[in-house]
């Protein structure tokens, strides 16, 4: 590849290179980040670095800004002071750089959000095929790939409204994986699930962690976090307090507010 | 699913109260379960059947319907001359093929309706009264045409049907508008062989018809740009089309008619003079795009803020979160408010004879005030007016019900 091609991420080759080394392993870069709803401070001083490959889960009072902070990382919330850098794109006002974010990014929400007006197909297909421009037959094809792999291939031609809250969840899971992420974001996916149906996505992410994608999720599913996290990371009051493994955070937690939480939801 | 268990435990339960049920039980639950409404039941009833009565006395004994069976191409075409009567026969029968052919891609609620239309056609051109056997052949063409079009249905490609026929229907309306108006566009004027006719020539259902096919057909896109575009982040624009709608929702459309006729003309340049019948067509097409933008507006503000969210997330440009995204799952939530929209739009096209047309209406006063032996016949003229006006309002309601239900509104 020719130094000045953009490289698949829309930067140049030659950018990637200037990078500081540690910031090609880390592929979410918080420095300082600033956030108000208002003159409400919803993120405060935010610092983190998240490596490829690593699946961190954010915990912590509802309000304390774990959500928005997810939501900052695709901007879906625009930050107001401090520095993003997603796989070494710089999140600035510029839109190209933020298509590319998008697109290196998948996201899943607590209430799904599938289009009710489309079969689960269509809802995986649309984006491919409007975003990367794919045929059609190869992105249904690709579509049914990722609905077996979340284990409701046979649901293809339904409706949302036809499906239990587990199938649409793993719908909006493979949709997210459809666009081929290098990031998947997870905004408690399963407060909305019944009991019985947690399970099923919880299996489903967890399988994905073992492919090796990061991953960052929002949750209070402590079992999952215990199993699968490489890293947890405790937000309150738009702080981010703490953060450790999850053998530290639940054996030998630092702060006292991490402690009480745990308490209180365990 | 879990499997269904058939073993019983404990006794049988006790069956229903015997008024609830049987014979007795409906109207014992919704006509007589209160002293208060089952005295309503009775007066009701008897009002009612009072009325019946006299209408049915009035109908065998002292009604006299020469007042329509005369003037049955009047009523139809108005005062459209008989040497051109090819011109609109064409449209009627493009339409037809139109229809034969969404009967046969979509069944369900077109079929319904295109059988309905053909069967009434049948029926109107074999009613054995004094017609013209010149216009039962042109009324008999109708099913002919159906059937064309039912076979050529065949050749519609599979992908894409829906545009193709948004393109085709749109087409065949404009068509039908140029030739039986004889186009006399300006700067245009008419072709060989397409004799002008004069605006008042154009009448009768023929032209409620062909206003409110046009209006429909033009003010949905025409509204939903309007909503769009006040729904935009740029200012001018967002001002643009609020200042527009609200300056033609806040007008009569008789006002506007008015306007159309009489102010319109002196915004052209001289020796440009553009047919009433388009400059009617154009005003309704205005006034309904602006309660279409509206209705447009509150179906989209009804689609929550978390779809378009979904959508950029999967990296969607805005124009795609909205044309893939939310503009559909508005639309259909608005489908009774746009057929509603439509419905009165069709109604409101009686209103041009403000500016010196000759929609069916207008036909039907004429009538009465015309000939002496006629001026007894009000009550034959309007109820006909009536039931004419309740077929077409009663099918666009019974094709709104079908869609609603085959696009399962009200499901999420």
């Amino acid at each position: 590849m020719q130094d000045d091609q953009p490289a698949a991420n829309g930067m140049n080759m030659s950018d990637i290179l200037q990078l500081p080394l540690e910031q090609r392993d880390d592929i979410i870069i918080y420095e300082g980040v600033h956030k108000w709803f208002g003159n409400f401070c919803v993120l405060r001083d935010v610092n983190v670095r998240i490596k490829r490959g690593e699946v961190v889960v954010v915990f912590g009072p509802s309000g304390s800004g774990k959500s928005t902070f997810l939501r900052t990382i695709n901007r879906l919330e625009q930050h107001q002071r401090g520095r993003i850098v997603v796989d070494g794109i710089e999140m600035t006002n510029d839109i190209r750089h933020l298509d590319a974010i998008r697109r290196e990014t998948g996201m899943v929400f607590q209430q799904f959000n599938l289009f009710p007006h489309m079969t689960a197909l269509s809802n995986i297909t649309l984006a491919p095929m409007r975003v990367r421009h794919m045929p059609r037959r190869e992105a249904e094809e690709a579509a049914m790939q990722l609905l077996e792999r979340v284990g409701i291939p046979e649901q293809a031609m339904k409706y949302p409204a036809e499906l239990s809250g587990g199938q649409q969840q793993r719908v909006a899971i493979a949709r997210a994986l459809a666009m081929q992420p290098q990031i998947m974001l997870f905004d408690e996916p399963t407060s909305a699930l019944d009991p019985e149906m947690i399970k099923e996505v919880l299996d489903v992410m967890r399988e994905l962690a073992a492919t090796g994608m990061t991953m960052v999720c929002v949750t209070h599913e402590m079992g999952f976090a215990r199993e699968v996290a490489d890293r947890m990371a405790l937000f309150d009051e738009g702080m981010l307090l703490e953060t450790g493994t999850p053998e530290q955070i639940f054996n030998n937690p630092q702060e006292e507010r991490t402690k009480t939480f745990l308490d209180q939801i365990l | 699913m879990s499997t269904t268990t058939t073993e019983r435990f404990g006794p049988a339960p006790p069956p229903p109260p015997a008024f609830t049920v049987g014979w007795q039980g409906w109207p014992r639950m919704n006509l007589f379960n209160s002293w208060s409404s089952g005295i309503l039941t009775i007066v009701l009833g008897v009002a009612l059947f009072l009325a019946a009565l006299g209408g049915v006395r009035w109908l065998i004994f002292s009604s006299d319907w020469a007042v329509i069976t005369d003037r049955v191409p009047l009523y139809i075409v108005g005062t459209y001359p008989r040497e051109y009567y090819w011109r609109p026969e064409i449209a009627l029968l493009l339409v037809s093929g139109l229809m034969g052919m969404a009967w046969r891609t979509w069944g369900g609620p077109a079929r319904g309706f295109a059988a309905a239309f053909g069967a009434l056609v049948f029926v109107v051109a074999l009613i054995p009264y004094q017609m013209d056997v010149l216009y039962r052949a042109l009324l008999l063409a109708v099913p002919a045409a159906m059937a064309g079009g039912y076979y050529c249905a065949h050749f519609i490609p599979e992908q894409g049907r829906a545009k193709w026929f948004g393109i085709t229907g749109a087409g065949v309306l404009i068509v039908s508008l140029l030739v039986i108006a004889g186009f006399s566009l300006p700067g245009v004027g008419s072709p060989a062989g397409l004799h002008p006719v004069t605006e008042s020539e154009v009448g009768g259902l023929m032209l409620n018809l062909l206003l409110a096919a046009f209006g429909i057909i033009a003010s949905l896109p025409i509204g939903i740009a309007l909503a769009l575009g006040r729904r935009s982040r740029l200012p001018v624009l967002k001002f643009a089309c609020v200042a527009f709608i609200e300056t033609i929702r806040g007008v009569p459309l008789i006002t506007l008619l008015f306007m159309s006729r009489h102010i319109l003309p002196l915004t052209f340049p001289e020796n440009i003079d553009v047919s009433l019948l388009y400059l009617s067509g154009i005003t309704i097409t205005i006034f309904s795009s602006a309660y279409m933008a509206e209705n447009v507006r509150g179906g989209m503000a009804a689609v929550s803020p978390q779809q378009s969210q979904a959508a950029q997330a999967l990296g969607l440009k805005q124009w795609q979160t909205t044309l893939f995204v939310t503009l559909p799952q508005g639309l259909r939530n608005i489908i009774p408010a746009i057929v509603g929209q439509f419905i009165s739009l069709f109604k409101d096209t009686s209103l041009v004879f403000i500016i010196g047309m000759l929609d069916l209406v207008e036909i039907g006063r004429a009538g009465l005030s015309g000939k002496i032996e006629y001026s007894d016949n009000g009550m034959e003229v309007y109820l006909f007016l009536a039931l004419v006006f309740w077929v077409f309002t009663f099918s666009m309601a019974y094709v709104s019900r079908r869609i609603e239900r085959t696009l399962g509104v009200g499901r999420r």
